[in-house]
């Protein structure tokens, strides 16, 4: 039965010389270039493809392109494997392989089929009503099976071996579909001279001039849309994509795009992405996105081989695919006549349901002309066919439609329904267009806009051809002239198109007397009638509650083909007109997108950018092991040979203590400072003085957030007269930069003052430990480095190889040490300059753990103290704070909470037994065996092992933390279960009166 | 994404800047004696107008410069900005 | 009131659901009402229940703008939890947990209470530390918390990115075992069931205009479906208490903001645990019908926009493929966004005001919809009682001047991120 559902003529989209083989469910079948997954699978004659979410429902085909609720697939094995595609979207290539989902263990045969015997029982909201009783049986057994009946597909648990791409583009007019209005609209913009980007979703260009049969021009409708096609290529300011959706329509006119790159090609090449995300930022919008048809709910609608009438017309004027031979066209309005012509071309005798009491529409009358019965006034009750639709029940409707004269049953091996159109409206929606309700197509369509964005054809609810081109050539044109001064109008073409007579509101079908199929309204999430007529009887009557309630229009498919139709059952049951019951939101996206489309490039290592000294080369080849300093890497510790971790670091810490180490601390945050008001403003912005700091000299500065917490430390020297050289610490470093800039231009714009971050432009290296300065003498023997020559907080200039060099005498370890600055380019040279001279006092580099032992030891404050709630007070740097001068954040300081004897304030902790290292986040109790909840005194901030006296040391912020000092406490930690009882201590346990620094 | 318009660079996609929040708060003058109430009030409390807002932007990966913006806070319309000793043309 | 339960629902399935009352009445305003009641979200549902169920203050009107759980109950990641460090935090969420245990029972509504676990991911050392700080405080204020190692992450989350290339390796994390989620729009429509059966009038699309204030105390309110009396008035408006307060010439430390949430489309069970992602803004749970829930952070300026913005979301699932690569071919569903209303130190305020019989509950930032039965359950006392219940009594509106700001981010008084 290979391809035997194939029309007779050729429509030039289908290349049946290029055979294509794919496999469904494990089953080998062919197709042709050209076909969709679904176009082809019709073609095999196979339209059972998967099971409904609630009930495992057998489910085929609704339509044909994006508006798909039930043909979802899997698609593709292993790291490729993708759920719930649209087997309408998905283009045939070699090799393909899809299965169903939602089944077991097979899709003609499903077990969860059950619950659509048992469906009685679950009607809207179920769940809300029971499963509540034992209380434990909720999370043991209701949840577990009620989450293993839920999703479709399966997602793969590999990561995604493809690549996507994002691209920024601007242009004057953007238009969404290349239908009549779209390309009418392109053509005019384009050639008014506008830079244009055309988007199709599909395939192919052309949208509906692909199916009907029009003439624009001398041409048929689809010479023409080739035709316009071409011409638009031809031009260079015209952007031409196929097979991109624009999908979300946000603020300031940015318009997303994804568009389908490799998914369709054989063997793409490794640089091509599978999918690229446009972000296009259009002067103007237009909206050509076309219409969808919309079913009617009947009893069983939903069985495989029920479509829309449009999309088996378009599988036979697109992909030469018939989607039955024995068909039953079921309408209520003149366009499905259409699809009836189409099969008769094919010599295929449809069965005509008209709810209609009569029409006269053009297309009717050819049908009628040609000799076929059309039943007037009827409808379909029910249908019967368990995997496929087999017959159906039809009857004659009484007077006022609302019940079945008569009911028959006949044969059929498809129906296709149509229920009217309705504009696809979602993007006008998301860019804030106000709807309203257009009675005579009985839609809403847009209105007062609030972005530059304007609907054409169908879309604006325009379904006539002539009404299409002709607001596309015009709108085309006005919005092209706001970018262009060519004012070069294009004529609208003259068009031919069959005159259609009006529909009936007519969507739902009386039931079958004495029956209760369900008629479905949203097909994926299987709600029916019955649901919605449930959801307003128990008082769920705002169109959000009843959607929310009966899940109507939440599935995949986003209501495309729903939300209309159970608008209108709702105004019917509540006696209100469609635009007193409103409509629910339309929200991005169009259709579900990819999320690694939306994530692109930055992906696995890509995720964050990665910032490295210049030194870190060297760090890697001498056995570093780095960590994560916000984006930077730093080195952690250099193990030696066996060494672990605490090895490294007691010993890397151990030679600054007693020989002297080097450190790259190029990370800190630099920042330059100059201009004439420089002191005043430094003055302002730190919570120390700064007026008289002599040139030549740094100084240490704590600087607040109004609040009064301690927004960032560091240490800031003068350079000359009016020129400062700052530093933060590495996480702020950004947000130091425009902290100061935010005080210089927005609230003390009078100082004169430029501030420049420096950090990329110098390489730090500390050298630290009492050999240091016998080391740099060496180095730099042109210049005097005595406590005399170079005290503490000093600075100097000097060269080496030629190479500007400035040492600041400062420490974080307490040690002797100094900061050597150079240019970024030679931060190695110097450093490896360093290390040779200082081979001789037996210098060794020490990374960040290392550092964190010796300012531990210190008791100076760091990250894990200043962590944005501590005031000066809690952290010891009370002797930061002037009392003579205002600063930022000065003023919040005498709240009372943050003077209080509450207040939790710093302190030094060593475990009694001299032994056990407390791990930092351990709270402070004063009696470790209370009940919860235990009353805390404070945490541990840093733990290090000391390496001046060997055992552990740690910071804590304590209740009233200066009283407590020589006091026995308790450190514990409920999450490792340990208790360890610890004594206070000065937070300054080495050098308290830091003379090494000083030596 | 918004699109806005630095008034020294020209129009540029919002992720170019960095948001500064109420441009109408106005720190009090340093060393200037102030009440606990006036000093909160500048430093917790905000207004928060569903509508137009002045509010202060910083083009932070561009000219780095701070400057005011009129937007409007429910459909997110820009009706004008302006450098920070500028005022909108309005 | 018709009791909920599978016999009830067997019962009425033969009869084909013909039989169902209305959950909730749709009654006029009456000219006056003991206490109103303003906003029909979660919390202003949940105050109205418990003043019925418990301080028998049964005369109360919810006046609700729109249609009840419109606004922020029905727009959140409906994650529960209490992992918090702060004791005020730490003991008012806790209580809260101990509601959402017995809620389904209470309210006769199955709300899908599961306690499947909430992880907060560590990426490094320090952040390990700083989890350890809080999940032991956690354990000393009597809640469940465990340390877990990256071995005993990656037997949970498989899938999760431990690859050589992973930009920031997963370290550790802490989790809240009893932390999980709930179906959010029955947290609302339970409430409102109950209250409505005690007697409470639910009143949709009935907007506050204006406040009746004589001499410092609230006499009425102006609504578009007329003026009502009331000696006592609750707002339980986030996302709009500012304009409410402005009409009551309060100025708050609180600003509006949008934070954006999406959902992929429904796969299988996959992923059985909250998680959190330490290294950028991304938050995870997968619903019972299969799609993955996931947020991030605020959209960064404020706005009274409900919409989703790209690159928000593009920042969030950006974050996600940074834990969880495999998420790369799932596609995304759905994006929206909700109106938070940020407090300047991100916790609540739940307090009386300077106008007596004027009640205010909001500032909830991000974290509203786990607060849900607290929140009522505390506000009803606090209206009930005039006086603020222990466990609300430090989220007042006075710590903004004393000091005693309940800072659980350390990020001051800025509630957008950059």
């Amino acid at each position: 039965m290979s391809n035997a559902y194939r029309t007779k003529n050729s429509t030039g989209l289908i290349n049946k010389n290029k055979k294509i083989n794919f496999s469904f469910n494990g089953h080998t079948y062919h197709g042709y270039e050209g076909d969709t997954l679904a176009s082809a699978l019709i073609s095999n004659g196979i339209h059972l493809i998967g099971r409904s979410f609630k009930y495992h429902r057998p489910r085929g085909f609704l339509g044909v392109g994006v508006e798909e609720p039930n043909a979802m697939v899997q698609l593709h094995e292993g790291n490729k494997s993708e759920p719930n595609i649209m087997a309408t979207e998905v283009e045939l290539v070699e090799g393909l392989k899809a299965k169903s989902q939602n089944c077991w263990p097979s899709v003609q045969f499903d077990i969860g089929e059950v619950n659509n015997l048992l469906n009685r029982f679950f009607p809207a909201g179920f769940y809300y009503k029971t499963f509540m009783w034992p209380k434990s049986f909720w999370m043991k057994i209701y949840e577990p099976f009620i989450r293993k009946a839920a999703g479709m597909g399966v997602a793969p648990l590999q990561p995604d071996p493809d690549r996507y791409e994002h691209n920024y583009e601007h242009c004057d007019v953007l238009i969404v579909g290349s239908g009549p209005s779209g390309l009418a609209s392109a053509l005019a913009a384009a050639k008014n001279g506008a830079r244009v980007i055309l988007a199709e979703d599909k395939a192919n260009f052309g949208g509906s001039l692909l199916t009907d049969e029009v003439t624009i021009g001398n041409m048929s409708g689809k010479e023409w849309a080739n035709d316009t096609v071409a011409q638009l290529k031809s031009l260079p300011n015209v952007i031409m994509k196929k097979r991109s959706q624009v999908f979300g329509y946000y603020d300031h006119n940015m318009t997303v795009m994804i568009e389908r790159v490799s998914d369709h090609q054989e063997n793409p090449s490794k640089y091509t992405p599978r999918q690229r995300l446009h972000y296009i930022r259009a002067g103007e919008v237009i909206v050509s996105t076309g219409s969808i048809e919309r079913p009617i709910s009947f009893g069983n609608n939903d069985r495989p081989g029920i479509l829309l009438a449009s999309a088996a017309k378009e599988y036979m004027k697109v992909y030469e695919t018939l989607v039955g031979k024995k068909p039953i066209i079921f309408t209520n309005n003149d366009t499905a006549y259409s699809t009836a012509l189409e099969f008769l071309k094919n010599d295929i005798v449809p069965v005509i349901l008209d709810t209609r009491n009569n029409s006269n529409g053009e297309l009717v009358k050819e049908v009628k002309q040609k000799g076929i019965n059309i039943r007037f006034n009827s409808g379909i009750a029910d249908t019967k066919g368990h995997l496929k639709i087999k017959s159906a029940v039809i009857g004659e409707l009484d007077k006022d439609k609302e019940n079945f004269t008569s009911l028959e049953s006949i044969d059929c091996d498809c129906i296709c329904m149509s229920g009217g159109w309705t504009p696809t409206v979602h993007l006008s929606s998301q860019a804030g267009n106000k709807l309203k309700f257009n009675e005579e197509i009985d839609a809403f369509v847009p209105d007062k806009k609030r972005q530059r964005e304007s609907a054409v054809g169908a879309a604006n609810g325009s379904f006539t051809l002539n009404q299409s081109l002709a607001e596309g050539f015009q709108v085309g044109f006005d919005l092209s002239n706001k970018f262009t001064d060519n004012n070069i109008e294009t004529n609208t073409p003259n068009s031919k198109e069959p005159k259609y007579e009006k529909h009936e509101r007519l969507w739902c079908m009386p039931l079958p007397q004495g029956k209760k199929p369900k008629r479905f309204i949203d097909f994926q999430n299987d709600v029916a009638v019955s649901d919605v007529e449930l959801a307003i009887r128990e008082g769920f009557r705002s169109i959000e509650h009843v959607k929310r309630y009966t899940t109507l229009g939440m599935a995949g498919d986003q209501g495309k083909t729903s939300n209309l139709n159970g608008l209108q059952y709702v105004s019917n049951i509540e006696k209100k007109i469609v635009p007193e019951v409103g409509h629910t939101t339309f929200r991005p996206p169009y259709t579900p997108v990819t999320i690694g489309a939306i994530v692109g490039r930055e992906v696995g290592n890509h995720y964050l950018p990665t910032r490295k000294s210049p030194i870190h080369n060297w760090h890697e080849e001498n056995n570093a092991v780095f960590v994560a300093a916000g984006l930077w890497q730093r080195p952690r510790y250099y193990p030696k040979e066996s060494e672990n971790m605490n090895d490294a670091v007691n010993r890397e810490a151990a030679n600054v203590r007693k020989n002297v180490g080097i450190c790259d601390v190029t990370t800190l945050g630099k920042i330059d400072i100059k201009g004439p008001d420089a002191p005043e403003f430094l003055n302002r912005v730190y919570t120390n003085a700064w007026l008289k700091l002599p040139v030549g000299k740094a100084r240490y500065g704590v600087m607040l957030r109004e609040d009064g917490m301690v927004f960032d430390d560091g240490t800031t020297s003068r350079l000359s007269e009016n020129h400062f050289h700052m530093t933060t610490t590495t996480a702020q470093a950004a947000n130091v930069l425009s902290h100061l800039e935010y005080y210089l231009q927005v609230v003390w714009p009078e100082l004169d003052v430029n501030v420049l971050s420096t950090t990329e432009q110098w390489s730090g290296i500390a050298v630290a430990g009492p050999k240091s300065r016998e080391l740099l003498s060496k180095l730099f023997p042109n210049i005097d480095l005595s406590n005399e020559g170079l005290p503490f907080m000093g600075l100097v200039d000097t060269n080496i190889d030629g190479i500007f060099t400035r040492i600041y005498r400062i420490s974080f370890s307490g040690e002797l040490a100094y900061e050597v600055n150079v240019e970024s380019n030679f931060g190695l040279h110097m450093w490896k300059k360093i290390m040779d001279e200082g081979k001789a006092f037996n210098i060794e580099p020490y990374g960040t753990e290392a550092l964190s032992t010796l300012r531990i030891e210190m008791g100076h404050v760091a990250g894990a103290e200043l962590d944005g709630r501590a005031v000066p007070f809690d952290v010891g740097l009370n002797g930061m704070v002037s009392k003579k001068k205002d600063f930022i954040g000065k003023r919040s300081l005498s709240k009372e909470a943050f003077t209080s004897e509450d207040r939790q304030t710093i302190v030094g902790l060593v475990p009694l037994d001299k032994r056990t290292k407390i791990p930092e986040g351990s709270h402070i109790v004063e009696n470790d065996k209370v009940a919860s909840p235990v009353p805390k005194l404070g945490h541990v901030s840093s733990s290090c092992w000391s390496v001046e006296y060997n055992n552990p040391f740690s910071i804590a912020i304590i209740k009233d933390g200066k009283n407590k000092i020589g006091k026995n406490l308790f450190a514990v930690s409920p999450l490792k279960d340990i208790s360890i009882p610890v004594e206070v201590v000065s937070s300054h346990y080495v050098d308290p009166d830091g003379e090494r620094v000083r030596s | 994404m918004l699109e806005i318009k630095c008034p020294y660079c020209g129009k540029r996609s919002q992720n170019e800047f960095s948001y500064g929040g109420d441009a109408t708060v106005k720190r009090p003058t340093l060393g200037e004696e102030i009440s606990t109430e006036d000093w909160d009030n500048f430093v917790y409390f905000r207004d928060n107008p569903r509508g137009k807002h002045t509010e202060l932007w910083h083009h932070v990966s561009g000219c780095r410069q701070w400057f005011k913006a009129s937007r409007d806070t429910a459909t997110h319309e820009i009706f004008d900005t302006c450098k920070m000793n500028e005022a909108f043309n309005e | 009131m018709q009791k909920y339960s599978v016999f009830s629902l067997v019962k009425n399935a033969f009869t084909n659901h013909q039989d169902w009352e209305v959950a909730w009445k749709d009654p006029e305003p009456k000219k006056e009402y003991d206490v109103i009641i303003i906003g029909g979200g979660g919390h202003g549902l949940a105050t109205a229940y418990y003043l019925a169920k418990e301080h028998g203050i049964t005369n109360v009107a919810i006046l609700e703008k729109g249609w009840i759980g419109g606004g922020n109950v029905g727009r959140n990641t409906t994650i529960l939890r209490s992992n918090y460090m702060f004791d005020s935090n730490a003991h008012f969420y806790e209580f809260g947990m101990k509601l959402w245990e017995t809620l389904s029972q209470e309210l006769n509504y199955n709300v899908m209470y599961s306690p499947r676990g909430i992880i907060n991911l560590a990426h490094s050392d320090a952040q390990m530390n700083a989890y350890a700080r809080r999940g032991n405080s956690m354990r000393l204020n009597g809640i469940d918390a465990i340390l877990l190692g990256r071995d005993e992450i990656k037997q949970m989350i498989p899938f999760a990115d431990f690859s050589e290339t992973c930009r920031f390796p997963i370290h550790g994390g802490l989790m809240q075992p009893r932390g999980g989620t709930a179906r959010h729009d029955a947290v609302a429509w339970g409430y409102a069931r109950q209250a409505d059966s005690m007697g409470v009038d639910i009143i949709q699309n009935c907007e506050v205009t204006g406040f009746d204030v004589n001499n410092g105390k609230i006499e009425g309110v102006q609504t578009s479906r007329g003026s009502i009396k009331t000696k006592k008035v609750g707002l339980c408006v986030a996302g709009s208490t500012t304009l409410l307060a402005d009409m009551l010439n309060m100025r708050l430390p609180i600003e509006a903001h949008v934070l954006q949430a999406c959902v992929s489309e429904p796969v299988k069970p996959l992923l059985h645990q909250v998680v959190t992602f330490g290294a950028g803004h991304f938050y995870c749970s997968q619903s019972d019908k299969g799609e993955m829930v996931m947020g991030g952070d605020l959209d960064g300026y404020n706005s009274y926009a409900q919409r989703g913005n790209m690159p928000m979301i593009q920042h969030v699932l950006t974050g996600g493929l940074a834990v969880f690569p495999n998420f790369s071919r799932l596609k995304m569903l759905r994006t929206w966004g909700g109106i938070m209303d940020m407090s300047m130190d991100g916790s609540p305020i739940i307090d009386k005001t300077h106008i007596d019989g004027v009640y205010l509950n909001c500032g909830w930032c991000y974290g509203g919809f786990k607060a849900t039965p607290c929140s009522g359950w505390v506000f009803a006392h606090t209206i009930a009682q005039d006086k603020v219940h222990e466990l609300n009594s430090d989220f007042n509106l006075e710590r903004f001047h004393t000091g005693k700001i309940i800072d659980e981010k350390g990020v001051g008084p800025k509630p957008w991120i950059g």
